[in-house]
């Protein structure tokens, strides 16, 4: 069991990118979606096997088709974003379980990180810092199209290109979460801390802040975890932030 | 002579999916006017606030803003999740960096200022500011709204007014501010009232509205018993002789 202290670092930012990300996630009642979406990384993963091409490359490709397929139809159906993306989900499963072969689905699935090269570890913090940019840059805007977006059309905020920007920010996020905790844990980095937050906030400040704090302990200990006994990073990183959900239940409780 | 108005609205017509919601509207709004618009459920009165906001592009017809014309909208519904962790100042603190109707963004210490002098306007507490949005009553919710609307300077000011969930207290709060601004600051308004004593009581002029619109003008003139009586159906007419009877 190794991991450099680039994985490490590259492992941190990329919980952080996570955390912010689910902060917009569960405010805009789209949780289910990220969880969904992921999904669709898998038919590209097994075409990039397939091709001998880098397969994060091929996941990240069909998430790009994928978001603008959900993006143009509901703006041009009215269908609601969650029927879109469940028939999409489905489908790539299906395509993804067809085309790839059952130890890169399993990885695909479930992450590993010894498979992370030093180059791959560098280009996972670029686009991780890439995203904690973005999304404080343009964190406004896309906060009033999720909680507000009839005040956002009134004031004039490109509310098309907001949601856009926000299913962008979600499959790169899911691109570079994949070699650590595959396609179907990333709510341990994103959903379920933003939940717990919730849970234990008022403020958006703090919200936001703890969001990001929990994604990371997470990661932490995923990456600890697999340090001393092996076990794998994604499984253990939803362990730890449902224990953490549990625990703020009774916090709020109290409170 | 009328002055200059700041909304013209000329045989206005739209339609939603094919099918015609509105047509033959035409109505001008000037400075510092009141206009109600009246008239029953589903009849198009949101659409109209929100065509003209930009929302859906009108069919036929247009619609005309004077140069400079700023507008606030608060909109009918604001639904906030109940566990929104963010308080009325830092919901209030969104819209500071965004882009307005005056194309050049406000910098810093202008939407500083601009926030601080909506919160007296609206006479917001402290204290609220502080709370999060999901813990406060439909009346403070509107004070909040309204002074997210009033950060632009807006010289017309759309009210939607809200048909659910509402503390009486609260409501007449918010006219009373309503009408107070529009005094001091010189705000034309548009409601959406689903009240006949708001009508009489703040409107200059009023337009009734069923897909169609049926009647316009000041509020004694234009509100008649026939007028009611088609826009409502015919229990409106008891309505108004019993408000009428009050007066």
């Amino acid at each position: 069991m190794d991991i450099t202290l680039l994985t490490a670092v590259s492992g941190v930012l990329v919980a952080m990118a996570s955390g912010l990300v689910g902060s917009f996630l569960v405010l805009r009642r789209m949780t289910l979606l990220s969880d969904a979406l992921s999904h669709v990384a898998l038919p590209g993963i097994a075409l990039g096997v397939l091709f001998h091409v880098e397969p994060i490359v091929g996941g990240l490709l069909s998430l790009l088709i994928g978001i603008l397929i959900i993006w143009g139809v509901e703006d041009r159906t009215r269908l609601a974003v969650e029927s879109v993306t469940g028939v999409l989900f489905v489908t790539a499963l299906a395509l993804g379980a067809t085309l790839a072969p059952d130890t890169e689905l399993l990885e695909a699935f479930f992450g590993n990180v010894e498979r992370v090269t030093a180059s791959g570890a560098f280009l996972q913090a670029g686009v991780a810092l890439l995203i904690i940019v973005v999304a404080l840059r343009w964190l406004k805007p896309l906060l009033i199209t999720s909680i507000a977006p009839d005040l956002a059309v009134a004031d004039k905020v490109p509310e098309r290109w907001m949601k856009l920007l926000l299913l962008m920010l979600i499959a790169l996020t899911i691109t570079i979460g994949i070699s650590f905790v595959g396609v179907l844990l990333m709510s341990g980095l994103s959903i379920i801390p933003a939940a717990t937050a919730r849970n234990l906030s008022r403020t958006y400040k703090s919200f936001v802040v703890i969001t990001v704090i929990l994604a990371i302990v997470a990661m932490i200990t995923g990456l600890e975890a697999h340090l001393l006994w092996g076990l794998r990073i994604g499984t253990v990183t939803v362990f730890v932030s449902a224990f953490l959900f549990v625990a703020s239940l009774f916090a709020k409780r109290r409170t | 002579m009328q002055p200059t108005p700041l909304l013209s609205v000329r045989d206005l017509a739209v339609e939603i999916d094919g099918t015609s919601v509105l047509k033959n509207v035409s109505f001008d709004i000037a400075p510092q006017e009141v206009l109600a618009i009246v008239g029953p459920n589903g009849a198009g009165k949101s659409v109209l606030l929100k065509t003209l906001l930009g929302f859906f592009r009108p069919s036929g017809g247009s619609i005309s803003f004077a140069p400079g014309t700023r507008i606030g909208y608060l909109p009918q519904r604001f639904h906030v999740d109940s566990y929104l962790p963010m308080t009325a100042l830092e919901f209030l603190e969104l819209k500071r960096a965004m882009p307005t109707r005056l194309a050049e963004v406000p910098a810093k210490q202008a939407g500083r200022q601009a926030l601080a002098r909506a919160i007296e306007q609206t006479e917001i507490s402290p204290k609220l500011l502080v709370t999060p949005l999901a813990y406060l009553s439909s009346g403070q919710l509107q004070k909040v709204l309204l002074a997210w609307a009033l950060m632009n300077e807006p010289n017309l000011l759309f009210f939607d007014e809200p048909t659910e969930n509402v503390d009486v207290v609260g409501q007449e709060s918010v006219y009373s501010l309503l009408h107070h601004l529009q005094d001091h600051l010189g705000i034309a308004l548009i409601i959406i009232s689903h009240d006949l004593h708001v009508v009489y009581r703040y409107a200059n002029h009023v337009l009734c509205l069923n897909h169609t619109m049926t009647c316009y003008g000041e509020p004694q003139t234009a509100l008649t018993s026939a007028a009611l009586s088609e826009l409502y159906g015919d229990h409106a007419f008891f309505h108004h002789h019993h408000f009428n009877e009050k007066l």
